[in-house]
């Protein structure tokens, strides 16, 4: 098997060699580039099949990048590191068409575990669920622009945190969602109570889905590591 | 301050009302008066000078007194930021001395014992780093970022908050208790944002769990006030001396007895961002030796 091929581009040395050696020792081929401009041109002669794209860098950011590359009709996935944790900032990063995020300081196993899970479910040439403007599950459906929830076409009542928490789920299917993970992408914090918060919200969204925990059609929890969203995801219209 | 404006026009409402009244009375005598145009130009000059002067006069005033407290806020501001600068250097200090230190062990160990004592030395400490980044990095972002507004079951909240109290070491030497009123009714519910709440009671109880010794007492309680919901949490621990308590909400301020404590400095900062983000207010009460309470207050509408 050929191992995948990584764009790093961060305009710190001390990160881009530091997790370099550190993606090509988990098994990733990687090069780096270290401005927008330097990105935009080797992903045009590289073709990679993943970027890990840092935002705030000179000449071009990487929020610039993702919008020209998408733009141009490029769905090569993109992992976004964002230095900000505002919410606003996470939730631009998924509307502007990056695959994933992870927040800086991280740790670099949950970078390898991001990558993975993105590679999974890659579909080349198609546009990720995190660009999709309604997502779509069975009898369930959630319209991004308005953040509104539906089942069997009734509106469930849910708290911004509870479509935040799905929104993130039903975007990153059939993947195991660490409560750590669910913490750092939807609540951009990490909270002393945090596991038993995420929790709370898990609950929340249970029974506004009628959902059984011991026989769910949607989250499913994974004993001692988190949840994982199990139905099939489609992009709505 | 628009009504001030209001009182310009009482001249003319008495004027007015005089009008009205001579009219009823039926005699309405009326007066000529004769004066060269000369003199009339030099007292309409002198008259709309006078009004001049005094509308400068009274805007210059204005204007002074909005200098002396703007030039006041910028040298408080300047001070608040000195002494958050001077305290964020010296909490970056240790943790960098340490790291430096066990770098050094590193490098110069032989045994393998020695090479992981040193490297769990480094992981803790840039543990200790990422946590006040981290802390800071919420400091910044709860004065913008939006936060909900869902109705919360402060009972339900606050023996969560218990739970977790319950599950740190400490819990199990002091008498930990929460108390909630049932009569005449329970207590209203709130508005906010539920998780960030959480946050801030646990604070409070992981500070007094941390400062008390085996055999205190902590107390979480909650009531209602007028219009107002309080919530409590008291303890017999060590109390913090008179001049240390103004200073306690700032960011990074860290008590005499707090040295040696491990901790940001950032967690009562925090607990009062939280609470002025929902409309709410913070006090502390301590009295050095006996205990200390820290105050919520939270409207209920």
């Amino acid at each position: 098997m050929t191992r995948p091929r990584i764009l790093l581009v961060d305009d710190d040395v001390a990160i881009t060699e530091n997790l370099a050696s550190f993606l090509q020792r988990a098994g990733f081929d990687v090069t780096v580039a270290a401005d927008g401009e330097a990105a935009l041109r080797e992903i045009a002669c590289l073709r990679p099949d993943l970027v890990i794209l840092d935002v705030l860098m000179p000449r071009l950011d990487g929020r610039e990048v993702l919008r020209r590359l998408r733009q141009a009709g490029d769905w090569t996935p993109v992992l976004l590191l964002t230095q900000v944790g505002e919410s606003t900032e996470r939730a631009m990063a998924l509307d502007e068409g990056a695959d994933d995020y992870l927040n800086k300081p991280f740790d670099p196993y949950e970078l390898v575990a991001r990558i993975r899970a993105i590679l999974r479910r890659a579909r080349p040439g198609q546009p990720p669920l995190t660009v999709a403007r309604a997502l779509v599950s069975g009898f369930l459906r959630l319209d991004r622009l308005s953040r509104r929830v539906y089942l069997e076409g009734r509106e469930l009542m849910l708290t911004p945190k509870a479509v935040a928490l799905l929104e993130y789920m039903m975007t990153h299917p059939d993947e195991l969602l660490t409560r750590e993970r669910l913490l750092d992408a939807v609540w951009g914090w990490e909270y002393p109570a945090g596991t038993r918060t995420v929790d709370t919200r898990i609950a929340e969204l249970r029974r506004a889905l009628g959902d059984d925990a011991a026989q769910p059609r949607y989250i499913e929890t994974v004993p001692g590591q988190g949840y994982r969203f199990i139905a099939p995801v489609e992009t709505g219209p | 301050m628009r009504w001030r404006f209001l009182l310009a026009l009482l001249p003319f409402v008495l004027g007015l009302f005089a009008s009205v009244l001579i009219h009823f009375l039926g005699t309405s005598p009326v007066f000529f008066a004769r004066a060269d145009a000369a003199a009339l130009a030099v007292l309409a000059g002198a008259f709309l000078s006078s009004l001049l002067a005094a509308g400068l006069g009274v805007s210059g005033l204005l204007e002074r007194v909005r200098r002396t407290s703007l030039a006041q806020a910028q040298t408080q501001a300047a001070a608040d930021r000195r002494r958050f600068l001077q305290r964020l250097d010296h909490e970056l200090k240790n943790p960098l001395t340490a790291l430096r230190a066990a770098l050094a062990n590193l490098a110069e160990a032989s045994a393998e014992e020695d090479r992981c004592k040193a490297l769990r030395d480094m992981e803790g400490q840039i543990q200790r780093l990422s946590r006040l980044v981290s802390d800071l990095r919420k400091l910044a972002e709860l004065e913008t970022r939006p936060i909900e507004h869902t109705p919360i079951d402060l009972n339900g909240l606050l023996e969560e908050a218990l739970a977790l109290a319950r599950e740190r070491p400490e819990a199990a030497d002091r008498h930990l208790t929460l108390t909630l009123p049932r009569a005449p009714w329970p207590l209203p519910a709130i508005t906010g944002d539920r998780d960030l709440l959480l946050l801030a009671v646990h604070n409070l109880l992981d500070n007094a769990l941390k400062f008390t010794r085996p055999g205190d007492t902590v107390e979480l309680r909650a009531f209602e006030d007028g219009t107002t919901v309080v919530v409590e949490v008291a303890d017999t621990g060590p109390g913090i001396p008179e001049e240390e308590v103004p200073h306690v909400w700032e960011e990074l301020y860290r008590g005499q007895g707090a040295r040696g404590t491990p901790g940001s400095g950032l967690g009562l900062a925090l607990v009062r961002a939280i609470v002025l983000r929902h409309g709410g207010q913070v006090s502390l009460r301590s009295r050095f030796g006996q205990g200390t309470v820290v105050t919520l207050r939270f409207p209920t509408r």
